[in-house]
């Protein structure tokens, strides 16, 4: 047993975040003209990454929940397009190959559909919805749909409603598999992006001094940091739990998973919360990076399990320990 | 990562299960006092006999040279056969002072006192805190004078768990007057039995007596008890507490689970004023649920730390992560369970027995305050995990 990133999963976790971190990079997001998506979605189908939990008999990478796990933290931490992770879930779909191989390339979009499927998060330009539920998915051709763009609190996030969904499905699944991926997806995500808020606040409080001392060494900064710290470990431990566990094809994957999930919702929006907070002033700019976690932690804490309906599942849910 | 427990580990989990099934007391284990002490000695002492005692010992040492992992393992075992719980008066002597001996002790001091910690025949008790020595241990007065054969020992040291039935105990003492701080101090090995010792009792919140004041009036110890060196005593007392912050809440931190499954047990079949059951308040519902997710993450926690250790040999400072979530997590289910409980949670008349959540409760202080205060897990957080400028 062992129960931290090892060997292979490291290296494709460090090449993972050497990549996003050149390609979307969070500094994308401040203030500027909506980047490309279908430039970006180009260049990571290109390196493969939209394959990451397909299998190879499907020319997938076959790589294992870890992994995709690994890679979504990494997103995370840049606070990356959740579009990401809806290509890598169409994907898992019953599909033809050719349509399949335009996802792969990320030569066609896909966003995400929540809300009921009325509402969209994502590219603008993307072809297909990708409806998820607990027990089946599909693929929805979005075609004529007339769609309403509407604000988003988040920059990362293109935010649309429709008022009814598209009727045509080209790909379909059933059971709970897109679903568990979808929530270990996000869940890494907010795990990476409550680091991130993390690692931001120790550096400032290295570096920035006030009343003629480095404010990390006030009490006041020192233990509100080792909460942060605190949170991180414990939804990371349970995500790394929860994703060997469905790596392993566990019959309580999924309670470890809605665990993870609610830990990590908890866990990002706490950190990005303190992040700010510590740091003063600066910390509610626009220039600064803080404010970008907490709308980006806000978004991914109501996807794949919110609050309530997760405490709901656990509350009765079974774990073998 | 895998979840895959190795051949050996499954089968020291199948031996231990086997044995247990029929060696665990039928009795269950006084709440207080004497009888709790040879309680405690007599289950120890059975392990002992059939090869079952010192889990984290090495094998050179008579204890069992168990990995981190088949430490889990053996904790979860207990658990399931519902054998004492390992906090009880063997818990210094095994978890501390055999461990302190080991890695700093004599062989004389090995030879002596090690058997008799892994048969229950010794109690020990922790000489460390005083009055004004708490949290900042290294302001320590209790003076050693230090002659040709002995060190007389004067002063007093404080929150002495069990003192009245330990046989030994592990005392740090200042032997350079003119020292300050963690320099000029002695870890010793005192004899609770020694003329001049006296114990009182500090009657607690929890309404028992578990804890005391030990006063040294002219105490004299033999030099031969020095555990490292006389005025190092600070080295010597950094082993004893890193042995704590390692290992030394694991049985806690893998029954949570099973503890937040009981109060929501408790909240299915406990009417509120309302007359509602408690767990049809979404409030109740959502805490408990809540309080589950955070039992699992401190099991995968746990079990990331020590399968992490056991690879590389080093505990780090992740310790006090696991015990600011363990003791923050069994508060707030105390609190839980308390407003499921309605007034009879208020009825308590110091019975740990009869009533189990109440007694928790109050517990939760003493589980956060000792040990290491949650403030000072989180400056050693601080300090070693995320090396921030130091406070002090």
């Amino acid at each position: 047993m062992f129960l931290a990133p090892d060997g292979h999963e490291i290296e494709i976790a460090d090449a993972a975040a050497s990549f996003l971190a050149e390609v979307m990079p969070i500094a994308r997001l401040h203030g500027a003209a909506p980047q490309s998506s279908a430039a970006l979605r180009l260049t990571v189908g290109e390196m493969g990454w939209f394959a990451l939990a397909l299998s190879e008999e499907k020319s997938g990478s076959g790589l294992s929940p870890v992994e995709f796990a690994l890679f979504f933290r990494e997103v995370g931490r840049q606070c990356g397009p959740v579009d990401v992770l809806a290509q890598c879930l169409a994907v898992l779909l019953d599909m033809d190959d050719t349509a399949r191989a335009d996802l792969l390339s990320g030569s066609t979009g896909v966003v995400l559909a929540v809300g009921q499927g009325l509402r969209l998060l994502g590219s603008p330009d993307a072809v297909y919805a990708l409806d998820v539920s607990p027990t089946g998915s599909r693929l929805l051709h979005l075609g004529e749909t007339e769609a309403d763009e509407r604000p988003s609190l988040d920059p990362a996030t293109p935010m649309r409603s429709i008022t009814s969904l598209p009727t045509t499905a080209v790909a379909t699944a059933s059971g709970e598999h897109v679903w568990r991926m979808g929530q270990l997806g996000v869940a890494a995500m907010l795990i990476g992006l409550g680091e991130a808020a993390l690692d931001q606040i120790v550096a400032y409080a290295k570096i920035r001094e006030t009343f003629g001392r480095k404010i990390g060494s006030y009490q006041a900064v020192r233990h509100p940091c080792a909460d942060m710290a605190l949170r991180i470990e414990a939804a990371r431990s349970q995500l790394w739990y929860a994703a060997t566990a469905l790596k392993e094809g566990r019959g309580d994957a999924g309670v470890h998973l809605d665990a993870a999930k609610h830990l990590a919702n908890q866990a990002a929006v706490a950190n990005a919360d303190t992040n700010i907070q510590l740091h003063g002033g600066i910390g509610v700019t626009e220039e600064h990076t803080a404010h970008l976690y907490l709308k980006h932690a806000l978004l991914l804490a109501k996807l794949f399990g919110a609050k309530r309906p997760l405490l709901a599942n656990l509350l009765h849910a079974q774990a073998e320990v | 990562m895998d979840l895959q427990y190795s051949e050996a580990d499954r089968e020291f989990r199948e031996r231990a299960r086997a044995w247990l099934v029929d060696a665990v007391p039928k009795q269950p284990r006084p709440a207080h006092g004497a009888e709790a002490a040879s309680f405690d000695r007599a289950w120890q002492r059975k392990m002992y006999e059939h090869g079952w005692a010192g889990v984290a010992w090495p094998k050179q040492y008579g204890g069992l040279g168990l990995t981190g992992l088949q430490q889990v393992i053996w904790y979860e075992e207990l658990a399931r056969a519902r054998a004492p719980h390992y906090i009880n008066t063997t818990y210094i002597a095994l978890m501390h002072a055999g461990p302190t001996l080991i890695a700093r002790g004599t062989d004389a001091q090995k030879a002596f006192h090690l058997p008799k910690i892994l048969s229950g025949e010794a109690l020990w008790c922790q000489g460390f805190s005083e009055p004004n020595a708490g949290s900042d241990l290294a302001s320590l007065k209790t003076r050693g004078d230090v002659g040709n054969d002995d060190i007389v020992v004067n002063g007093a040291k404080m929150w002495t768990t069990d003192a009245k039935y330990a046989d030994y105990q592990e005392l740090l003492i200042r032997t350079d007057p003119a020292s300050e701080r963690h320099k000029g101090l002695t870890w010793l090995i005192g004899d609770m039995k020694a003329p001049g010792i006296d114990i009182k009792p500090i009657r607690t919140m929890l309404m028992d007596e578990h804890v005391n004041t030990v006063f040294y009036d002219n105490v004299h110890i033999p030099l031969v008890n020095v555990v490292g060196e006389i005025d190092k005593g600070w080295s010597t007392a950094l082993s004893t507490l890193s042995f704590e912050r390692g290992l030394g809440f694991i049985g806690d931190q893998l029954e949570l689970y099973e503890r937040v499954g009981r109060a929501i047990d408790l909240a299915g079949k406990t009417r509120l004023e309302d007359g509602r059951f408690a767990i049809e308040d979404d409030g109740i519902a959502q805490r408990l649920a809540s309080l589950k997710a955070d039992s699992l993450a401190i099991r995968a926690m746990t079990l990331a730390h020590i399968t992490e250790s056991d690879r590389t040999g080093d505990p780090g400072p992740k310790g006090s992560l696991m015990k600011l979530l363990v003791t923050g997590t069994h508060k707030a289910l105390s609190e839980t369970v308390g407003e499921i409980l309605g007034w009879s949670f208020l009825e308590f008349n110091g019975d740990r027995t009869e009533h189990p959540w109440t007694y928790d409760y109050l517990w939760s202080w003493v589980f956060s305050i000792s040990g290491g205060t949650s403030e000072i897990q989180r400056e050693i957080t601080a300090d070693r995990l995320l090396e921030l400028p130091r406070a002090r």
